[in-house]
């Protein structure tokens, strides 16, 4: 490690980070992302200030029609996401209450695995856990004036999800029909592998805020157009104050928007260049003559 | 055939001293007995023990007849010393495993992973510990196997036991209690024998009992003169004694029993018992009945269980434990208490509402508060390394094993010994050491005295260069040609003489200005002593018995000018003299020996007054030079002043001096005076001291002849070593049971001192207490004692520090004897005695003994808290040696006892520097490196889980997969930090010897500071963050191309691909030195990680854990922002390393870097001969150069040391053995050999 090593190594680094970060930046830019909360808005001015009885009471509708307006032009495909906060889907009591045994094998794989949410009555919950029994059921349909914009929800979840963890032949049974009814109801007759949402949901986010996918729209959104989400409000984040939103966003090679790897890579290589032509003119100012035995501690101690 | 038996005999009973002592014979009280008296250091560093308790029972042996003792069913003669057998290998080996901390602690933790509180599997901790104790086990499985084999190799050697009438030979293992054997000349005894008869006519045997005590003097067992007849298998075979005897014991020098035959009773005493460890010398063969056998010999009784050390840096990582335990603790408290926090009914998700189990329950959070704890400690218990003491420990061997017993550089070829380190816990201990105490008789010098040069009549005769003198005119530039070469056709070298002059070789002499000085030289040589001639008659043939090796060199010189000493009878020495009358003629003459002035240490001189046979009466005197120049007559004053001179210059070449001088005495003179002698001889009080002033009379008016230089020759390479390991700093102390001229003079030999040098003398030689004790109250002698130490550590201290601040670079040297020392290190006195050493470069105890030695090493030890090496060849050192930090043992020699106690065994005192400067170093800067990485890494992991502990709700969710977590320690960061602490190396192994100075680092411990663990531990800090919320941020909104979000296993997935990669690369980082293995196990471990990774996501059997990796890695890698944060997150967590070390190195260098950059571009660095740290002497530094450079006229040291007679009696009578030789010994002696050779001869 010779200074001048060291400023080579620094320059190469940000010789290859700069330009890397531009890229990325760049893509992250081309994406366009309309994030939309929805939680408060859409429940009715009576019910503000207590938005828990709002969403406890079933005989309330939970219909609620927000209008976007678009900013930049969207070309498809555009994927509608709803993104949850303060939730926490790794908390451990959470994450462990799920068997991926019962989910591709059927009933009689129900285990303790599952608890506190294994059996109902005696008999046993399919999918049975929390993260099953918690299931997202707010949906979403757009419009465009009165025209309604098709939502793809086929194909949202990981292939390797619905193909192995998730049983063609392993139907809901039981779900949702205790005292307590914690999220989304399922259709008992289609198989848990063709339940997307149950699948999308299943694979805990690793942090409290989190985005999931809801669908995809094939269709292209024009600038300055707004559109109208119809959105029925059943999840319960009042609870525990989490916020609800909507987020409809383009994709690129890199993914969504995401400035961070973007930044990063700019102010690394920025960083490096700099420590680069620093260190340049440290080495040009005052040199450490290189292998000088009077940088020696016995020759320095003896100098002194 | 016999050096094999040997060799296998000194590994065995090596080990005697290392292994715990086996099962079998040894009983519970034995062995608390035989650990408490290891404890106590052993005074006399010997076995000698209380005998045991007697058990009540007789053993009773019917010698020759196997079915008689049959029924008693004594234990065979197969010894075992392996730990474990088959079946108690896994429950004893597990259990010694667990007595580890560290691996009780994984083992507690993996217990509470098979709780519910645990958020990990089993697996996470089990798989790991499982893999340690795995490898600790085949290790211990492997030694154990070594051990078994060299039991075998010994269990199977043979020996000749009786069988019928015939000789047959038998392996060890056969032998039963009550054979009868025959054991061969060189060959030792397989079990403790009742020795029968011998082929020496006497029934005499010679054994040697090195292995026991270290002795190497041959010791006379004589057998009954009943059973002498035996030696022929016939009688032997007739022979049918009953040996009644005490049972089995440990105790080495007792033996109680009775050998009844023919109906008679006869005792037996030590004196006929041969134990096994012995061997036979002298003696053609003897024959013997076993008594006891295998573990019941007193040798085997006598294991000992050496206290194991461990080294400094290893107590000071046991410390770093702590602190991370302290932290683990932290952590805990922290993210425990935000679980209680958290913890709440209102997400209504986590199921909280009724009956919910203790861990979540927002109903008592304290109660969760206290669980999440222990979850908590579960899930990091990472941050402890688990695989560290392992690797520690792997490291260690395999460095011990294949480096350090391995390095040609400390084979010595000549005793065909190799380096042994005899524990591998210490290596790194060898990288730190400041203090040396050495022996030195052994050690430093190969207790070998050659009559070097000699000063007759003003004229210096011999032309040898001593080891000193090479260092010197080295240093000054004078390049010195080896004298192999040029050595003159009359150079002879044998024992005791190394003596090269042409001038009066042969005869010659006669030709030299002064041939009647030569004459008188000569003479007193071959007359003035107290030798005693053995063997045939003959220059060549015959040897010399002395009581010490200096008078033994002083008759060979005689012998080689001429003058043959070839008989000692009770009243006359006879010597064939050559060339005094004329060139060529040969005459024996018979010079009658009137009086011996005996040698002691108050004379310091040695006169014979003898009786030409002409009638002429001559004393010839030999002596200190300034006793003798006391007593010089008056006159002659050139030859004086020119035999000191010569004096002066032998003494500081290292040499050891006396004077030689004569008078003439006239008939009245001496029978007057012999009146007096006579009187004085025989009086009843007081009689050495009238001895010595009747001594005074006659020696005086003395002329001088000359003087004589003898080389106490140092063991090969001393000097230069000492000097290479003072540069390095490290102090060397000599710690010997000589005279204090003596040590002096090996101190100067060995430039410890020289000249320039101050010195502060602390002895019991003083007239002072010379009067106390003539007053002979023992309390005031003491006391006298007491207070003059005490007043001279009080003014010295105050001198050393003021010459100290006057002239900063001189040396100081203190040297104290044992007597002084005994009350020197009196509590009240220790910190001025402290005090004092550590400002000296060197310290010389003279007439210490073994205790003080231990003493002394742990005075350093413990006081200064210093790493201190003693370094010893014999059984006086075993307690030094295991009283300091590292013990070495000079092997090879025929002693084995240091060897045992010894932690390191080398052949040669020069091989030190290899070992601490090359090896040590090594070790130590491995050691550290390995540590501090190991810390890093985990503290590195460990943190990232802290960090998402922060946003599961303190739940304690865990970050990654459990098979990620067990297998980051044992798999993919595993081998390249192993690889590390075997191959790095800063500088190569010249350079090291190069410049001693690196050295320095490790006594200051540059490497494994607080300061160092902090940068790491920021850096871990810094690291932990960057993995964990980059890949957290990078992921967050980032989906696949196909808008497919991440979940959390994703996200762990590529924060521990980022982690492995990382923590290995900054693995290369830190290498000072990379080869194709660093790369191989970096490449490897990154590599294992990806083929796991993608094998694991691959499969998915019904038997899986829940929320498996199932395809994580494909889809990861399916996606650009997972190659663009692995290339990112490393690079930026590397990048304060990065600076880190480039600034540390560019502007702060350490020694070794700045010698690396000196010596990168020259691969052989042998080839440049400046050397680059002369030019920056300081100013005192070139002035004490300079002043070394100065002829030496003004010296003072005239290098006087002989070992008196006294000597050897100093040691023996501590121990209890043997007896002081006197003068009259020798006669007595002689006399009685000549009586037993005429009674050969009328015999015959």
């Amino acid at each position: 490690m010779t200074p001048g090593c060291v400023i080579t190594i620094f320059l190469l680094i940000g010789i290859t980070f700069v330009p890397v970060g531009l890229v990325c930046l760049q893509a992250s830019n081309s994406v366009a992302e309309i994030v939309h909360r929805y939680d408060i808005d859409c429940v009715p001015d009576a019910y503000r200030r207590n938005k828990q009885a709002y969403i406890k009471d079933s005989l309330i509708s939970k219909k609620c029609i927000q209008k976007v307006k678009v900013q930049y032009h969207m070309k498809a495909p555009i994927y509608v996401y709803y993104e949850l906060d303060n939730f926490y889907q790794n908390h451990r009591r959470y994450v462990k209450s799920r068997s991926d045994k019962q989910l591709r094998h059927g009933m009689k794989y129900t285990d303790s695995s599952c608890g506190p949410l294994e059996r109902n009555n005696g008999l046993p919950i399919v999918p049975c856990g929390l993260i099953a029994w918690s299931l997202f059921n707010d949906t979403f349909g757009f419009t465009r004036g009165s025209i309604g914009i098709m939502v793809d929800r086929k194909n949202i979840s990981w292939r390797s999800d619905r193909e192995h963890k998730f049983g063609k032949d392993v139907y809901p049974f039981n779900f949702q029909n205790g005292s307590l009814i914690g999220g989304g109801k399922l259709d008992p007759d289609i198989p848990l592998s063709n339940q997307e949402d149950l699948i999308v949901w299943m694979r805990a986010a690793a942090l409290p805020q989190f985005r999931k996918l809801y669908g995809v729209i094939e269709d292209d959104l024009q600038a300055d157009e707004t559109i109208d989400i119809h959105i029925t409000n059943n999840y319960n984040t009042y609870s525990f104050g989490g916020k609800k939103s909507l987020v409809l966003t383009t994709s690129t090679w890199l993914g969504g928007k995401n400035d961070f790897l973007g930044y990063a890579y700019l102010v690394t290589g920025s960083a490096s260049i700099f420590l680069s032509i620093l260190f340049a003119l440290i080495h040009v100012k005052i040199p450490r003559p290189h292998g000088d035995a009077a940088y020696l501690s016995w020759s320095r101690k003896s100098s002194n | 055939m016999s050096s094999r038996i040997k060799e296998m005999m000194r590994v065995a009973t090596a080990r005697l001293g290392g292994e715990q002592s086996p099962r079998g014979g040894t009983s519970q009280a034995g062995r608390a007995e035989a650990s408490r008296t290891a404890r106590l250091g052993g005074g006399g560093g010997s076995l000698r023990r209380q005998p045991q308790p007697q058990a009540p029972t007789v053993r009773t042996i019917y010698c020759n007849d196997r079915e008689a003792n049959a029924p008693v069913g004594y234990k065979g003669n197969s010894v075992s010393t392996t730990k474990y057998s088959v079946l108690t290998f896994l429950p004893k080996g597990l259990f010694e495993q667990f007595r580890r901390v560290a691996n009780l602690y994984f083992l507690m933790i993996s217990i509470l992973s098979t709780t519910p509180i645990s958020p990990v599997h089993p697996v996470t901790n089990v798989v790991p510990l499982s893999l340690v104790l795995l490898v600790s086990l085949i290790k211990e499985a492997f030694e154990d196997w070594k051990r078994f084999q060299n039991d075998m190799s010994i269990n199977n050697a043979h020996v000749d036991v009786l069988q019928g009438q015939k000789w047959e030979s038998a392996p060890w293992k056969r032998l039963q209690v009550g054979d009868i054997v025959r054991i061969k000349q060189d060959t030792y005894f397989p079990s403790d024998l009742l020795f029968l008869s011998s082929t020496n006519p006497d029934g005499v045997c010679y054994i040697e009992t090195a292995n026991l005590d270290g002795e190497t003097n041959l010791k006379i067992r004589k057998a009954l003169e009943k059973t002498w007849d035996c030696v022929i298998p016939e009688k032997a075979s007739e022979f049918k004694g009953e040996i009644q005897c005490e049972q089995p014991n440990n105790s080495l020098y007792t033996f109680t029993g009775n050998l009844i035959v023919d109906k008679q009773t006869i005792p037996i005493s030590p004196n006929q018992i041969l134990l096994r460890g012995c061997s036979l010398r002298n003696t053609e063969y003897i024959v013997a009945a076993v008594i006891f056998t295998g573990h019941e010999t007193k040798v085997m009784m006598n294991s000992m269980n050496v206290p194991s050390k461990r080294s400094t840096l290893e107590k000071k990582l046991d410390k770093l434990i702590l602190a991370l335990f302290a932290t683990l603790f932290t952590m805990c408290v922290i993210g425990a208490i935000g679980s209680g926090v958290f913890i709440n009914e209102k997400y209504f998700y986590l199921g909280l509402r009724g009956r919910v189990e203790d861990q979540f329950n927002p109903k008592n959070r304290f109660v969760v508060t206290i669980l999440t704890m222990f979850t908590l400690i579960t899930l990091y218990s990472t941050i402890i390394p688990i695989s560290l003491y392992v690797s520690i420990e792997m490291i260690k061997f395999i460095q011990c094993a294949k480096f350090i017993n391995n390095d040609l550089n400390m084979y010595h070829a000549e005793s065909n010994t190799p380096a042994l380190a005899r524990t591998s816990n210490l290596n790194e201990e060898l990288g730190q050491v400041e203090y040396i105490f050495s022996d030195k008789t052994g050690t430093l010098t190969r207790n070998l005295m050659e009559f070097f040069k000699c000063s007759i009549g003003g004229e210096i005769y011999g032309t040898g260069i001593t080891e000193i003198e090479k260092g010197g005119a080295e240093r000054a530039g004078v390049k010195i040609d080896d004298d192999e070469g040029k050595r003159s056709a009359t150079a002879v070298h044998e024992k005791g003489f190394n003596f090269d002059d042409a001038r009066i070789m042969r005869g010659a002499w006669r030709n030299e200005p002064n041939p009647d000085a030569c004459v008188q030289f000569c003479r007193c040589l071959a007359i003035c002593h107290t030798v005693l001639p053995e063997g045939e008659e003959t220059p060549e043939k015959i040897t010399y018995q002395a009581a010490s090796p200096d008078e033994a060199a002083l008759v060979a010189a005689a012998k080689n000018f001429g003058f043959f000493f070839y008989r000692r009878t009770p009243t006359t020495v006879l010597v064939r003299e050559s060339h005094v009358e004329r060139m060529g003629s040969i005459q024996d003459v018979a010079y009658e020996i009137l009086n011996v002035l005996e040698f002691n240490s108050t004379r310091k001189r040695q006169s014979v007054v003898c009786r030409f046979p002409n009638g002429k009466l001559v004393l010839y005197c030999k002596g200190a030079d300034n006793v003798i120049f006391e007593r010089l007559a008056d006159g002659n004053h050139d030859i004086k002043k020119t035999s000191r001179e010569h004096l002066e210059q032998f003494g500081s070449a290292g040499l050891r001096t006396l004077c030689l001088a004569y008078r003439d005495l006239s008939r009245e003179q001496y029978e007057s005076w012999n009146e007096k002698f006579v009187q004085a001889k025989s009086s009843l009080r007081d009689r050495d001291k009238k001895l010595d002033e009747v001594a005074e009379l006659i020696e005086k008016d003395l002329i001088l002849i000359g003087c004589t230089a003898i080389e106490d020759k140092l063991q090969e390479g001393v000097p230069a070593c000492i000097e290479t390991l003072s540069a390095a700093g490290i102090k060397i102390w000599v710690l010997t049971g000589d005279k204090m001229e003596t040590a002096i003079n090996i101190a100067y030999a060995c430039s410890l001192v020289n000249n320039d040098t101050k010195q502060f003398i602390i002895t019991s030689e003083t007239d002072a207490i010379r009067d106390a004790e003539d007053r002979g109250d023992p309390v005031e002698i003491a006391r006298v004692i007491k207070d003059s130490v005490k007043q001279s550590l009080r003014s010295y201290l105050e001198e050393a520090h003021r010459s100290l601040r006057s002239t900063p670079g001189r040396k100081l040297a203190f040297i104290i004897d044992g007597r002084c020392l005994m009350y020197a290190l009196d509590p009240a006195l220790r910190v001025n005695l402290l005090g004092l050493s550590l400002i000296c470069q060197s310290v010389v105890c003279c007439r210490v003994s073994p205790l003080q030695k231990a003493q002394v090493a742990s005075l350093v030890r413990k006081g200064a808290r210093k790493i201190t090496l003693s370094i010893g060849d014999g059984a006086n050192d075993v307690s030094m040696i295991q009283a300091a930090h590292v013990g070495i043992g000079i092997s090879g020699q025929e002693g084995m006892q240091a060897v045992m106690a010894s932690d390191f065994a080398i052949a040669q005192f020069r091989y030190l520097t290899d070992l601490l400067l090359v090896h040590g170093r090594w070790s130590y800067l491995r050691l550290c490196k390995v540590i501090t990485y190991f810390f890093y890494k985990n503290l590195t992991f460990t943190l990232t889980q802290f960090w998402f502990t922060f946003q599961t709700g303190f739940s304690g969710q865990r970050f990654y997969d459990d098979w990620f977590q067990s297998l980051y320690n044992v798999i993919f960061t595993a081998l390249p930090v192993i690889m590390v602490g075997l191959f790095d190396k800063d500088v190569s192994a010249s350079l090291s010897k190069k410049y001693p100075q690196l050295y320095q680092e490790g006594i200051r411990n540059t490497f494994f500071r607080w300061k160092v663990i902090a940068v790491w531990g920021f850096f871990a800090f810094y690291q932990s963050i960057v993995f964990y919320y980059f890949t957290a941020a990078a992921s967050q909104h980032g989906h696949g191309s196909s808008g497919k979000i991440l979940g959390q296993w994703d996200v762990s997935t590529m924060a521990f691909t980022c982690v492995v990669v990382t923590v290995n690369l900054r693995l290369l980082m830190s290498c000072n030195s990379i080869t194709r293995w660093h790369y191989f196990s970096v490449a490897g471990s990154i590599a294992a990680w990806f083929l796991f990774i993608f094998i694991y996501s691959a499969i998915m059997t019904s038997f899986d854990r829940q929320e498996n990796v199932y395809f994580v890695i494909y889809v990861l890698m399916s996606t650009f922002f997972f190659y663009l944060t692995l290339m990112l997150a490393p690079v930026i967590a590397l990048f304060g390393d990065f600076l880190y070390l480039s600034l540390q190195r560019w502007l702060f260098p350490y020694d070794y870097q700045v010698i690396q950059e000196m010596h990168k571009d020259d691969p052989h660095e042998y080839s440049m001969i400046h050397l680059p740290e002369r030019s920056h002497l300081s100013p005192e530094e070139a002035r004490s150069y300079a002043i070394s450079m100065l002829p030496r006229e003004n010296s003072k040291h005239t290098g006087f040391a002989f070992d008196s007679p006294g000597y050897e009696s100093f040691f023996a009578s501590q121990q209890g053995v043997g007896v002081p030789h006197k003068p009259w010994d020798v006669a007595r002696r002689a006399s009685m050999k000549q009586q037993r050779q005429q009674q050969h001869t009328g015999r015959s």
